[in-house]
């Protein structure tokens, strides 16, 4: 795998801010971001179903395969130079079923987790 | 007197025979060994596989001699053959000790060396949930 396009919710502050640390971060992979539910989007995937896109966290592969949820944060974190062994430790049969959990309970979330962290400028908007 | 210093320098001359030849006998199981794994983690790469092995061999040369040097003095004198035996059995001892410590540190140096190499290759750690049609950009 080469390239991933990351599905992510640009009306979503702590997406945005994400992105951008995903975009500052070394990488194995080529990271790609698009809007979820955009014309972009759908011109890409043209038979994903979007709707679903606007409500998880959605990544792709250059090969097809689509990650959603928790699944899609952890191929994020694999997908970085700094971060593949912990993807790898989180993926454990251990620890995994607890990471699942967080990160769509913290996906689900996004938007009060935004309003509540204090925002820095990156001075890119 | 005469007999203490001869007992005390022949001491002195044994250790620094076993030491350096333990030593010289560590180094070359590493270099010989090492290089294999060298070479396999560099892609076949020979000549930055050398270059590493023997950049790894010269620190463990100096560090390993460093300490044989550091740690021949004798407290005290030596006055037969007995407390000579004692006292290279010690210091042969503390040397082998850390000849130990440096190779399973060099061990350590080399799998990290093989995980950064292999981690590039790894596939994604989960499947995917599905498989859909990308369009080329």
């Amino acid at each position: 795998m080469r390239s991933l396009t990351v599905l992510y919710d640009s009306d979503c502050e702590l997406c945005r801010r994400i992105r951008a640390w995903l975009e500052g971060q070394p990488a194995y992979v080529n990271l790609l971001f698009v809007p979820a539910g955009s014309d972009e989007a759908r011109r890409r995937f043209p038979e994903l179903d979007h709707a679903a896109t606007l409500a998880e966290l959605t990544i792709i592969g250059d090969n097809g395969a689509v990650y959603r949820n928790g699944k899609a944060f952890l191929i994020c974190l694999w997908a970085l130079r700094d971060y593949r062994e912990w993807s790898l430790a989180l993926a454990s049969p251990e620890l995994w079923p607890i990471a699942r959990r967080f990160l769509v309970w913290m996906s689900n979330r996004r938007f009060q987790i935004g309003e509540i962290t204090p925002v820095h400028s990156t001075g890119q908007d | 007197m005469n007999e203490n210093i001869t007992f005390t320098v022949s001491t002195y001359l044994v250790y620094l025979i076993i030491s350096i030849a333990l030593t010289v006998w560590v180094a070359r199981t590493l270099y010989r060994n090492g290089h294999v794994f060298l070479v396999d983690v560099f892609h076949g790469n020979e000549t930055l596989a050398n270059s590493v092995n023997h950049l790894l061999v010269v620190g463990f040369y100096l560090i390993n001699l460093g300490y044989v040097s550091l740690a021949l003095k004798l407290s005290s004198n030596v006055d037969d053959a007995r407390q000579s035996i004692e006292a290279l059995s010690g210091k042969v001892g503390g040397v082998l000790v850390v000849l130990g410590m440096m190779h399973f540190f060099n061990l350590y140096v080399f799998s990290r060396i093989r995980r950064r190499a292999t981690l590039s290759s790894i596939a994604p750690p989960v499947p995917a949930d599905a498989c859909t049609v990308a369009q080329k950009v």
